[in-house]
């Protein structure tokens, strides 16, 4: 197994700056013998994320759905910020460097934004249907 | 660490492509945010509370609008007419690679920016918002005009998502304008789950990516892309990059509202007013296309260099599996917003299921224009224009349907197609302008639809005699011109129940008449229809100069 992720940088190496895409392989050969790395963040942010959309797909309640959101958002910020560390992702590898924090930070910001207008909305919602239950929203269809 | 870039020499740099490059070719973004500024400093005053908001934003609007006009002229050259096509897009990037500057960005600006001086008089001759509710009405306009500014010059994934969420965030609250309403409070939240919902897939998507090929700034992931050996993929970077391609599709094409990613679509513009809907329908679609342009040509091709040519043929997988998925959302979203158009009753839902078919037939164009970015520029370039000529028309087009149908609503109080019946006999001149929109939307000649849909179709054609889609663009042209057929029906339906039908017993009002403010209204934005189906020469050198950006 191991073979399989040393061998390119034998095959091809005079590649310039983006060979490395090639070399250094996403996920490591086994998570659960390696140092902690990229791929252990990244398992977390896949975790987050599909807590978040089933959350989003099995919730009724609309302020559930909206915490789903957030978990989707934290997901991706998750890996965004680990993306951007070099001694995670591993020497020679591409990183994000600053920018992915950056990206995180603004994600944050337009979370809170995003959660002010769709709270105000489902409090709208409830002021007009005294709930606050998506499956409730049926007046529109066809 | 190069001893040169210290933290003066790196400040004076900053500084100088900020005030000297990037800030002069922002200035109509930055009218319309003092312009919100301004609107919500009035609220705040209580001897500026007398200034009437719409009129406060048709002037920053207007500011806006000149500069966008001038950014146009500065590319061009200052010789526009004919000669506009064949110049370079003039591509600069701003702030540091966060946007780009080009011919796409001022002409969709300018676009924009006259879409949003038509929609003010529109609303103020709508009568919605009423002038306690202009303020926000307006600053959520503007504000979400200004992220759809920064959709169509979005170079970073970072800018990519933020533009999103400014675009979207205000258009949330604007589906629920209607503070009292049952249905518009109804639209708003299922506006407001879907898109944050599908922002948040989008986001993620955007992180796989960016995490994949190591950087945000789409033409370096770009050449990151190219280096990519596509047969030696290993540890899954190969289904990392499909992934992220994929989720990041799913976030563009609810923008589009594109199949499946449609349902928000009607339910909202049912249940919004038709004001919001027509800024939906157009501003919204227009930027979401811009941005589609932005992210396809921003992956799936390189700018000119030393090893151009061997950049674009690696490249050719990316745009292989970028034209497979437009192209099959494309032909999805056309067939199902035609046939779900047919059993509608109400007018608000038939025209926003024609919105969904119409964002099909420009993806069809947005597919041919990156199939035939690989083998020749030239032809990218005139699909690349004919979409956006199409986006300039449909401004006319959808404008003036959704303004006949508030302002009937105005006068009837009803939005039903039923309650239009036998309108010829008392209004035949609003019937005339419907009509002529409607046609004007299925695409028959000699109208401005026509032409649209023939440039889009032809660079299908043309796309047809790549031999790596051949088949993908054959079954997309067959889809379109069916489609084109299937939508004669309902639009048609509309022009048979106003002018065959007898008109309802409990009608109490009459319609506008079209010699006043209303119809004159009606008139100018159906004018426009018509004489760009004749005179289109000028609006296609335009959009020619739009699509000088594919180079």
């Amino acid at each position: 197994m191991m073979d399989f992720f040393v061998a390119p940088s034998i095959l091809l190496p005079g590649l310039s700056m983006p060979s490395c895409l090639a070399t250094v392989p996403l996920f490591a050969a086994n998570p659960f013998t390696e140092p902690v790395g990229v791929i252990h963040y990244l398992v977390v942010g896949a975790v987050l994320f599909t807590a978040g959309i089933a959350c989003m797909t099995l919730k009724r309640n609309a302020l559930g759905i909206l915490m789903g959101i957030e978990l989707v958002l934290n997901g991706a910020n998750i890996n965004f910020v680990a993306f951007s560390s070099s001694y995670l992702r591993g020497e020679g590898a591409p990183t994000l460097g600053l920018d992915g924090q950056v990206v995180a930070l603004f994600v944050i910001l337009l979370a809170a934004a995003e959660a002010a207008v769709a709270l105000a909305i489902t409090l709208n919602f409830y002021n007009n249907h005294a709930t606050v239950d998506v499956d409730r929203a049926d007046d529109l269809k066809g | 660490m190069n001893p040169d870039r210290n933290l003066g020499t790196l400040l004076d740099g900053t500084l100088h492509d900020t005030l000297a490059v990037s800030l002069p070719h922002f200035r109509p973004e930055l009218c319309l945010a003092a312009t919100i500024v301004l609107l919500l400093l009035c609220r705040m005053l209580p001897v500026l509370r007398l200034v009437d908001s719409g009129f406060l934003a048709l002037g920053g609007v207007l500011f806006s609008l000149f500069f966008a006009w001038n950014d146009v002229l500065t590319l061009g050259g200052g010789a526009w007419a004919s000669s506009l096509g064949d110049l370079l897009a003039g591509r600069q990037e701003l702030f540091g690679g966060l946007l780009a500057f080009d011919s796409l960005t001022a002409y969709i600006r300018l676009l924009l920016a006259g879409f949003l001086v038509l929609f003010i008089l529109f609303t103020k001759v709508s009568g919605i918002p009423d002038r306690e509710d202009g303020a926000d009405f307006y600053t959520l306009v503007l504000g979400a005009t200004l992220g759809m500014c920064l959709m169509a010059s979005a170079n970073h994934l970072l800018m990519v998502f933020m533009a999103v969420e400014m675009a979207s965030v205000p258009s949330y609250a604007l589906a629920g304008l209607l503070k009292g309403r049952k249905a518009s409070s109804e639209a708003a939240l299922k506006y407001a789950v879907y898109g944050a919902g599908a922002a948040g897939v989008m986001l993620y998507g955007l992180s796989l990516l960016a995490g994949v090929l190591g950087t945000c700034h789409m033409p370096t992931m770009a050449r990151a892309l190219a280096s990519l050996d596509s047969m030696w993929m290993p540890g899954g970077t190969g289904m990392a990059l499909a992934i992220g391609g994929l989720m990041v599709a799913a976030g563009l094409a609810f923008k589009l509202s594109a199949v499946p990613f449609h349902f928000w679509c009607p339910d909202v513009f049912a249940g919004a007013a038709a004001e919001v809907g027509a800024f939906l329908s157009v501003a919204s679609k227009a930027a979401a296309i811009a941005l589609l342009l932005r992210v396809a040509f921003g992956l799936g091709t390189t700018g000119s260099g030393p090893d151009h040519a061997v950049q674009m043929a690696a490249l050719g997988e990316t745009r292989h599996f970028i034209v497979g998925v437009v192209a099959l959302l494309a032909a999805l979203t056309c067939t199902l917003g035609n046939l779900a158009a047919y059993g509608q009753t109400n007018m608000k839902r038939l025209l926003a299921y024609s919105t969904i078919a119409h964002a099909g037939y420009l993806m069809m164009g947005v597919a041919a224009a990156v199939a035939l970015a690989g083998r020749d520029a030239g032809a990218s370039r005139s699909a690349v224009a004919a979409v956006c000529f199409y986006l300039g028309t449909y401004v006319f087009m959808n404008l003036a349907a959704f303004a006949i149908v508030a302002l009937l609503r105005n006068s009837l109080r009803s939005e039903e197609i039923a309650s239009y019946a036998g309108l010829i006999r008392t209004n035949p001149g609003i019937v005339v302008a419907t009509g002529v929109v409607l046609v004007s939307l299925i695409g028959l000649p000699p109208l401005a639809g026509f032409i649209s849909k023939f440039l889009v179709f032809s660079s299908v054609m043309e796309s047809v005699s790549l031999d790596a889609e051949r088949p993908l663009m054959l079954v997309l042209l067959v889809v379109g011109g069916i489609n084109t057929v299937i939508s004669l029906f309902y639009y048609l339906r509309v022009l048979k129940v106003m002018t065959f039908d007898p008109p309802p017993a409990d009608r109490t009002a009459d319609a506008f008449p079209l010699v006043s403010i209303p119809g004159a209204l009606v008139t100018a934005l159906v004018v426009p229809v018509v004489s760009l189906g004749i005179f289109w020469s000028g609006l296609y050198a335009f959009a020619r100069f739009a699509g000088a950006f594919a180079s």
